[in-house]
Formats: structure tokens, sequence, C-alpha cells
């Protein structure tokens, strides 16, 4: 068969080759989907591709990427081909990984308990006392089921003999078992046939059974179970995949904040009061994790939550001080350790690591450093791998200096060629198969029997052919991984898991304080980029239409709201447009400001509220000219936006309090809104502006209901005292007291400061007298309204978010 | 050898700009009870009373206090009151100790290590980073094959040399490069630097927190409060254990050094660590007094003729 695929795929000479064995030789295993590729046209593999990267981006699927100029984050890079890994091959792989994870869970036991390993000589003293990850105040610590790691991860190379070996080892908190939960959603999308076809085998038995540990190993009381996952924040590099396995798993994505100790306990900071937390996976660094007993200068942790360990009332996965198995010089002593702790040998080899910290290890690794890669020693420590061949003069002798100045900081690796694998290279100007350098992440979980290893993996590409290092933040890609089997696919899926009584009891209650104040700001945000297009839309038409050079009520309006500037521009035309559509205008800042709320939501924000936010920021600034036309179109997709946005909370969202948060958020904003709308249109006097309906919405309804020109009194009347209109005052107002009123009846009387009364002047309003652009009363009122829904979202922030309320932080709750 | 009894009151009173609703603090402020030392009677008053209290024990052996004030206050005091007994063996003399470089290999060795003890204070602490420049300094007193003892002895005589002590100097996150640099500091600057040089020469060296007696010049009644805690080190030497040295004193803590807390360096055994929620601004007074408890006239006895340098 011509194989036309591999007419430019370039043959390993040095190095071994997932795909090939021989040149023009396929791998028995990926014959079936390599014909599949074969069989596709080039365009096919194309539109595969450009799926994937939609998917990816609509997803919102990043990897944070600290100093990159794109800014926090970045879309994650997929490449569009699976590696694919034989059954046989496999069963050696996963025993290997679940063995060493066993073996690592006892070192660590043993080392934060009777050391026994040290006493026998089997752990050198200075791996442990030098090593900055091993947490003194862990030490005695009874971890519950004995189980320090609930998750472990293992970076695997293959040698030039085929050989698979270990490089490091992920013993605190392993990234990226979400990102290859993600990679397997897309890529099983593009090639569904094949991945049916083949038995690939599937994740989510895994992530059941990492579930499940945890609960069953969890302490008890205070309430129905409840496990955490702990996220640094939407900063962290892979905030994504937290929120991601938060939602994935049905756990609380929370940050320190949210959490807080008391009695030895750990609770959740909740609308309603606090609630026990049984298990936390957290994401956050051993030494972040408490500022009491570790690192004093973080803010990331909780204060108390070692002591809560230690009392046994919380399971943290993984254990507190599990760090320290992350130091690469600890792989020289596996093989022994594993004979005394397992009574077996090590399955899978490490590659040789030395701690330059022993004086004998640094002057070796300074002899041999050629042949060898500089590595810090602790992760602790930000230092960049090294790789002695590639130094010039001078740089050798800064790398010595730095190496014997601060000894203990390295540890030299010796190298490894590692192999290459296929990847579909679009770069150039014909799509083609290429070869790049590539590792695979494995990751083993606790379960019943011992260590279960997910089957599959991060496979993780270099961005260049001939790398030696692969790293996400030096900008590589990622790969599914597809395990073969010979028997039947466990089909078993965690999203369709039936779900018992007492889950139907808790259902979207597990809200933090502060998703509800994330939630109360994107309704803000989505009614104020509502309202700024609706107002710029109406402005720039006006302005296009009108001859008339001087300030319009509009225009005034602009400036009021902040779509422009305070004081006037010579052509408020232009700057109409500017604030549409420039990358520094009024508008593209809203919709950032909503992209950014809408990004700490992201666990509990539906891909289809994403993917519509996700498009709208990606267009906004990216206009290539800036005209009243474009500016009209680009508004246009705003306000449906916001629309769509709109009918997914009030069509997709269950009605918790939550929903009500978003729901109050909207109406304070629009109520703001709309009475500044009116005051200035009331200010202006003169006839009524059809414009004042466009802003509300409500041109449609007032036609169908008068066939006239607007006039002030049937136009007031809709506005501001029809009940019915979902864009009046009186509809806002009302909804606002309904809300309150619920809250209340929930947790307790609420301030709601000037608004009862302005409600009820409100309703006591005579159209006859009152709806005119004369009347004082009407202006009072408008005045009034917006005055209350100021004060009343700062009390909400006050009793609800901040927790500034001494009510609320006395704990009157506590069960 | 005499036994000496003596009454320790320590203070330390924080005033807050706004009210504290929420405070958790980490005591080591307990005598710990050693070969030469014993606690009579030790008790900790803490004002505003605390909602949870519990004493346990430390990774260091360190008795630790740990307690949590749940109510809104701005004013926290925490007065700890110790009656402690030194009979203080004959100050180790410059006997026979191993010569140095023997006690850094056979700490270093890799196989069954019977001195795990000491193997714990090799390393790098978060207060103290082993040097090459330490090391160099450190080597004008470690000469080839000089017993461990005297070459310790002699660092600590060189460093109360070449130090002066300055309160204004540094603060507690001053690096020992610095250090090495202004050579000025207080005790627990002193007791860092002689660490660092001793770790870097691959010797265990711990970090010793305790008092000082308070010596009034003659004829004058002790100043209540002028003192502070004390700090210094302690060196592993194989057959004489730990022996203490208090570089700021230029001496050998005997009958006037009493010990609360060790550890690796100021970060392990701080007199009082926490974290609370609110309070702003604050204030922070201590008052550390030390006063025989039967007062006998002072029987002459060798040491340094100027009083005793403290902090």
């Amino acid at each position: 068969m011509a194989r036309s695929l591999l007419q430019h795929y370039p043959h390993a000479t040095t190095r071994y080759d997932e795909l090939l064995s021989a040149p023009g030789t396929l791998r028995p295993h990926w014959a079936a989907l390599f014909d599949a590729f074969e069989s596709a046209s080039r365009v096919q593999m194309q539109d595969r591709l450009a799926s994937v990267r939609r998917q990816i981006r609509e997803n919102g699927v990043t990897y944070n990427v600290y100093a990159d100029p794109r800014g926090v984050e970045r879309p994650w890079e997929l490449d569009l081909l699976p590696l694919v890994i034989a059954a046989d091959e496999w069963a050696q792989i996963s025993s290997a990984v679940a063995q060493r994870a066993e073996l690592l869970n006892r070192i660590l036991a043993d080392v934060y308990g009777p050391q026994q390993m040290l006493v026998e000589g089997l752990l050198p003293p200075a791996l442990i006392h030098g090593h900055a990850g091993f947490l003194r105040p862990c030490h005695g610590l009874k971890v519950p089921g004995g189980i320090h790691l609930h998750l472990y991860a293992a970076d695997l190379a293959r040698s030039p003999d085929g050989g698979w070996w270990v490089l490091a080892d992920r013993t605190q908190a392993p990234s990226g078992a979400g990102y290859s939960l993600e990679n397997r959603l897309v890529i099983s999308r593009v090639f569904s046939e094949q991945f049916r076809d083949l038995h690939v085998e599937h994740l989510a038995g895994f992530f059941a059974t990492l579930r499940d540990t945890l609960a069953q190993h969890a302490p008890e009381g205070d309430g129905p179970p409840l496990t955490v996952l702990l996220t640094p924040g939407p900063y962290n590099e892979t905030y994504f995949e937290h929120a991601y396995l938060a939602r994935y798993l049905g756990f609380p994505l929370v940050e320190g904040s949210d959490l807080l100790v008391r009695d030895g306990k750990v609770w959740l900071k909740h609308l309603s009061g606090l609630r026990r937390v049984h298990a936390i996976v957290r994401r956050l660094d051993d030494d972040f994790c408490d500022p009491l007993e570790l690192r004093a200068d973080s803010a990331l942790g909780v204060p108390g939550l070692l002591d809560a360990a230690r009392r046994g009332q919380v399971l943290i996965a993984n254990a507190l001080g599990s760090n320290l198995l992350e130091s690469g010089a600890l792989l020289g002593f596996l093989p022994r350790l594993c004979e005394r702790l397992l009574g077996e040998p090590l399955a899978m080899p490490s590659l040789a690591t030395w701690w330059c910290g022993e004086e004998a290890a640094l002057e070796d690794a300074i002899a041999k450093l050629d042949h060898l890669v500089i590595k810090p020693a602790f992760p602790q420590l930000r230092i960049e791998s090294v790789f002695g061949a590639d130094l010039d003069r001078r740089e050798r002798a800064a790398l010595i200096a730095r190496m014997r100045a601060r000894p203990h900081h390295y540890v030299a690796q010796e190298l490894v060629q590692l192999a290459q694998a296929p990847v579909w290279d679009d770069s150039g100007p014909a799509p083609r198969l290429g070869a790049r350098t590539v590792g695979l992440r494995v990751f083993a979980c606790a379960g019943p029997e011992g260590y279960r290893v997910m089957p599959g993996g991060l496979a993780r590409v270099a961005p260049e052919a001939q790398a030696r290092v692969i790293a996400m933040q030096r900008g590589g890609a990622s790969k599914d991984t597809w395990v073969l089997t010979d028997g039947a696919v466990d089909t078993f899926s965690l999203l369709r898991r039936t779900v018992g009584p007492s889950e139907l009891v808790r259902a979207g209650s597990n809200l933090s304080s502060r998703m509800v104040e994330n939630l109360f700001w994107f309704g803000r945000y989505c009614e104020r980029c509502d309202n700024a297009a609706r107002l710029l839309r109406a402005a720039i038409a006006r302005h296009i239409e009108s001859d008339d050079s001087g300030e319009s009520v509009l225009i005034r309006l602009c400036r009021t709201t902040g779509q422009l500037a305070p004081v006037g521009d010579d052509d408020p035309g232009g700057a109409l447009c500017d604030a549409a559509l420039a990358r520094d205008g009024a508008l593209s800042a809203l919709l950032h400001q909503l992209s950014a709320v809408a990004f700490s939501l992201r666990e509990r924000m539906s891909i289809d509220n994403w993917r519509v936010i996700s498009r709208l920021v990606e267009t906004a600034g990216r206009e290539p000219e800036v005209s009243p036309g474009a500016a009209l179109e680009h508004l246009d997709r705003c306000v449906q936006a916001m629309m769509t946005l709109s009918g997914f909370a009030l069509d997709g969202m269950t009605r918790d309090q939550g929903w009500r948060f978003l729901s109050m958020g909207r109406r304070i904003e629009r109520l703001q809104f709309m009475c500044t709308a009116l005051r200035h249109a009331l200010a202006a006097g003169g006839e009524a502006p059809d414009w004042l309906l466009e802003l509300a919405d409500s041109t449609i309804t007032y036609r169908s209901r008068y066939m006239t020109r607007p006039q002030w009194l049937p136009v007031l009347d809709l506005l501001v005292s029809d009940e019915t209109n979902p864009r009046s005052i009186a509809y806002q107002a009302l909804g606002l007291s309904d809300y309150l009123a619920r809250l209340a009846a929930q947790f307790g009387a609420i301030d709601a400061g000037t608004l009862p009364d302005a409600v009820a002047e409100l309703l006591a309003l005579r159209p006859e007298q009152d709806l005119h652009t004369g009347s004082e009363r009407l202006a009072n009122l408008l005045d009034r309204l917006a005055s209350a829904a100021y004060a009343l979202s700062e009390q909400l922030g006050l009793r609800f978010f901040s927790h500034a309320d001494p009510r609320w932080a006395s704990g009157a709750d506590l069960p | 050898m005499n036994r000496m009894r003596y009454h320790v009151l320590h203070r330390t009173q924080y005033r807050y700009a706004w009210p504290v609703s929420d405070s958790r603090q980490l005591l080591h402020l307990t005598p710990r009870d050693t070969p030469t030392q014993r606690t009579v009677s030790h008790r900790i008053d803490i004002d505003p009373e605390p909602v949870e209290r519990a004493r346990r024990t430390d990774y260091f052996g360190n008795v630790l206090e740990q307690l949590s004030i749940g109510s809104a206050h701005d004013t926290l005091t925490v007065t700890a009151e110790s009656v402690v007994d030194l009979t203080p063996s004959r100050a180790a003399g410059a006997t026979r100790s191993p010569a140095w470089e023997h006690v850094r290999d056979r700490l270093h060795q890799v196989g069954p290590a019977p001195l795990l003890d000491p193997c714990q204070y090799l390393y790098a602490s978060p207060h103290i980073e082993p040097l090459a420049a330490l090391a160099r300094y450190a080597r004008l007193d470690f000469r080839r094959e000089r017993p461990l003892f005297d070459a310790t002895l002699a660092l600590m005589r060189r460093i109360h040399r070449d130090f002066e002590f300055d309160p204004q100097a540094t603060t507690v996150s001053t690096p020992l490069e610095t250090l090495l640099r202004q050579r000025r500091g207080v005790c627990q600057d002193f007791a860092h630097f002689m660490i660092g040089c001793l770790r870097s020469l691959g010797l265990p060296a711990r970090y010793v927190s305790g008092y000082l007696l308070t010596q009034p010049p003659p004829g004058q009644p002790r100043m209540v409060g002028a003192d502070a805690s004390h700090a210094w080190v302690s060196v592993f030497c194989p057959g004489l254990g730990w022996v203490d040295m208090d570089p700021t004193n230029c001496m050998q803590p005997g009958d006037q050094h009493i010990t609360v807390a060790w550890g690796r360096d100021f970060s392990d055994v701080t007199p009082m660590r926490g974290v609370i929620l609110g309070g702003g601004e604050h204030a922070v007074e201590v008052q550390v007094t030390v006063t025989p408890e039967h007062e006998a006239p002072p029987a002459p006895r060798p040491g340094p003729a100027q009083p005793l340098e403290r902090g």
C-alpha cells in the first residue's frame, strides 16, 4: 500500500519511533488508525483539526502561562493524532506505575511516621532533612486510611531500545488528569468511528474510583459528606483543569478564603451559613495550605487546616507534605526501598539522578556536566533545567559557580534520548505528518484494591522536532492517549451515574459565598453590557441620521453612563464608534470585565454560555475598520449575545439562591440604568423620544398597544408603571422586593434601606398627575430608586459576600 | 554543682488599630526540660480568654501551645510565668573532641546512620542557607584536623569580635549574605550566622531560644521588662553531645541561660506566631524578666567582665 503520509515523515535513527518499527513499516497497533488517516483526504484531516481547535477555544480550555505576551490565558494545544499504546505494553506500564504509587505511599508513611528507612540507611537523611518539602509539623500526623497519595502521576519517557523510564514523580497535586479527560472528549469526537472500532479504554472508571476512595476514607459528621476542590485561583496555570475536574467530579471549587477552621473542623462559608467539609482535593502547594503552621506569607491557605488534619477531622488529598517525594534525588534509592517495603523488584527504572548537596556528587556532576541535565532539587525552587552540553564556556562557568555557591539547590540527571511520535503538522504550506519528541504522564489513584491506573494519560509533545525537554510552560502541546484493549471496553460514565435520594436533596445547593458574589456580578455585567450596547446603538443611529452637530440627550446620557468621556469631543460620531469598536473602547472594557467574571464562574457555567461570551470577547476590538456601519453591526451582535445569555439564565438555570443573586444583579443594574435614562429624557423635555423605547426594548409592545408615535403618558406608563413589562421600573423594583423577601425568609431580616418606601411611592403614582415631563414627584422618585439600588448592592455585599457583617462571622448557623 | 532557681516572666502584648475578629496563635513559651534544667512550675495566661486552647509537643520535642480567640478584641496579652531549676554540669572542656572533618564525613555517609538526630540540623532552613561564602569565613578557624570543639569555640570568639551588637541594623528576615557584609545585628543574627557557618562546613548546629539572667549593675534594682528573649547556638560534638555556645556574649551557657526551645532556626521556635483577621496596624510590646528565686550574695564566678548582651 502506498504510504503517502509517510513521504515526509522523518526517520528516527537514534531514538525510538512510536509509529514505525523500521522505515516504512508500521507498528501493528497503529495500523488501523493509520489507515483511517491515509484514507481521509487532507481536507478532511484539516476539517478535523479545525474542529479540534474550535472545541478547545469554545470550551475555554486554557493553560495559563505566567510570562506569555498573549495574556494570562493561552489556548490549550492539542495535537490531532492520539498516541496509541498496545494492550500488552500498557499492562506492563500500568502495573509498574501502580507499584510505584504504592511504594511512594509507603515511603511517605514511613518518613512522616517511624522513619525506619532512615534508621536502616535505605534513605539518606539528606534527602529528608535537606528537602524544603519535608514539613515537620506534618510528622506524626495520621492520614485517613493510611493513604498519603490519592492521586499520583509519573512522567515517563521511552529510551531508544523501547523500554520505559520514569523521569519524575508528581506526588503533591499532580496536574493533567483533567486535561487528559478533555483531550479525550475532543479527539474521540473527531475520530469517533475509529475510537469505537479500536476498543479504546475509557477513562471514567478511574475518576469514579478516585471519588469513591475519597468518600470512603473521609471523616463523617455534621451533615452530608462534602468534598471540595481547593484551587489557588484563576491565575494558576492549570486553573481550567481545577474548574473542569470540580465540575466533572461534582465537587464545589473553592479558594482558601471560602474555608475556615473552627472547633478543629473545616467549614465552607456558604450562603446559608457554614457547611462541614470532610475532604479536600487540593491543587494548592503543600506549604501554602496553612499560614499558621506552614508558610506564614501565604494568603491562599486556610489558617488551622493542618491542625484539623492532625485531629483527623478532614481528609486532604494528597496529604500535606507529599511534595517531599518530588525531588529527583530520591530516584536512585527506589530499587532498594522497593525490595525492602514491597518485597519485589522495582518494575520500571528511573533515570539516574544525584543531589549536589553532597559534596562528592557535586564534584562528579561538574566533571560530567556535558552528559547531564542540571535541574532544581526541589519544586519550590524556580530554577530552569539546563543541559550541560548546551552551554558555552562563559555560561558553563557561571552555572558551576552557582552550583558551588548553593549546591543543595541542584540535582544532576542523566540524559535520555526521548522517543518521537507522529503529529499532524499544519505549520507549513502543506499539512503533513511530522514527528515530535514525546513523553507520557500516567496517573494512578488509590482504590479499594491498591492503586488503579488511568488507562490513557497525558501525552506531551515538544514544540520542536528534536527537543529534549517537554514542558507545557515552554510551549509544548499535548495528545490524547489511546490504550487499546483486547477485551470489552468499560463504558461506565461518571456523568450518567445514578443519583441517590440523599443527593437529590443537596442538588444545586453547594454555593459558596464567593460563587454567589460572582453570580451577582455576572448579572450586573451582563446587563451593563446590554445597556451600553443598546445605548451606543441608538446614539450612533441617531447621529448618522441627524445633521445636528450639538450634543443630543443621547450623547449626554453616554457621558453620564461612562460610554463616552465626561467632557465633549469635537467629533461625537467618531467617539461613539470608538466606544463601540475600539480595543480600548468602553464597550470592549465592559465585555472584558464580563468575561473575567464569567471566567471565575467557569465551573458553574454551561459550555454554551461560555461560547457566547468567548465569541463576543474574541470579536471585540478586532474590527478592521472603525465605521458607523461596522459599529452598528457589532452592537447588534452584542445585543443578541446578551439576549442569549439572559435566555440561558431564564431557561437554563435552576431557581436556587445563586440564580436569585444573578437576577438581583441584573435588576439592580437595569433599575439604575432606566432611572438615569428616564431622568435625562424627562429633563430634556420636548416630545417623547423613540430611543427611550428602544433602550428599553419596548418599541414593539408600544406599537402594538398604541399605533401612534411615542407620547409621554403612554411611554411613561409602559416604562415606569407597567408591572408586566420586564424592562419597566416597576418590574425591577417589585422583583427586587420579592427576592429580598425570599432571602429574608431563609436568612433572616435584610436591611433593604429606602427601597420599600420608594416602591410604595412608585405604586402610588397616578398617571394623570405624575406621568409627564414636568413632574417633580416622578423625577425625585427616579433619583430615590437609583440610590436605593446602589445602597442595596452595598448591603448585599456586606451581608452575603464579604462576611464583614459580625452576625455572619459569628457562625450562628453552626450545627 | 549548685542548683540555681529562677523566676521567668515573659509578657507579650499586641495592640491593634482595629478589632481583631479571629486570632490563632502558636506559642513556644514553655521551658523544656533538659539534663541540666527542670521546670518547677509554669503557667500561661491569655487575655482575652481563648475559645480553644491545646498543648502538644512539636517535631523537635518543644512544648507548643496553640490557641484561638473567636471574639472581637483590640488587645491581646500573653503572660508566661515559669520557675526553673538549673543544675549546670561543668562547662564542657576542650577535652577530646574528634577532628571536625571526621564528624562531617561521619554524618554525611550514606548508609545506616546512628547519628540521625544531628543529621536533622545539617541543612538549609528557612532563615539559614548554607553558602560557600560562609564556609570561607569559617575556614580560618576550621583548619585541617582541628578538634571540632576547639574550632567551634574559636569561631564563636571571632564572630563576637567581628560583629557589633546593633538592634537597628537588621530585621527578622535579614539574609546571612547581608550579615556577612555588614557584620551587625542582634542575638538572633549572631546565632543564625554562626549556625550558617557550621552548616556550610557540613556540621550540625541548632538554634536555641531562651532567656538570660537579668544581671543588674551593682547597687541598682533590677529593671523589670528591660529584657527580651535570647538566642544562642548548639553544636553537636560526638562524645560530648550537644554543646551550647552564645556568640553574642562570647561564652558557653552555664547557670545563666534558660532554655525554652530549639529547632533549625528562629522560624521553628518563634515565641509567638499567629494569623489574625482584621486588626490593621498593630504595636507589640514584649517584657522579659528573669530573677533568681532565692536571693543570695552573688558568688564570684568566671565570666565576661561586662554585662551580658541580650536580644
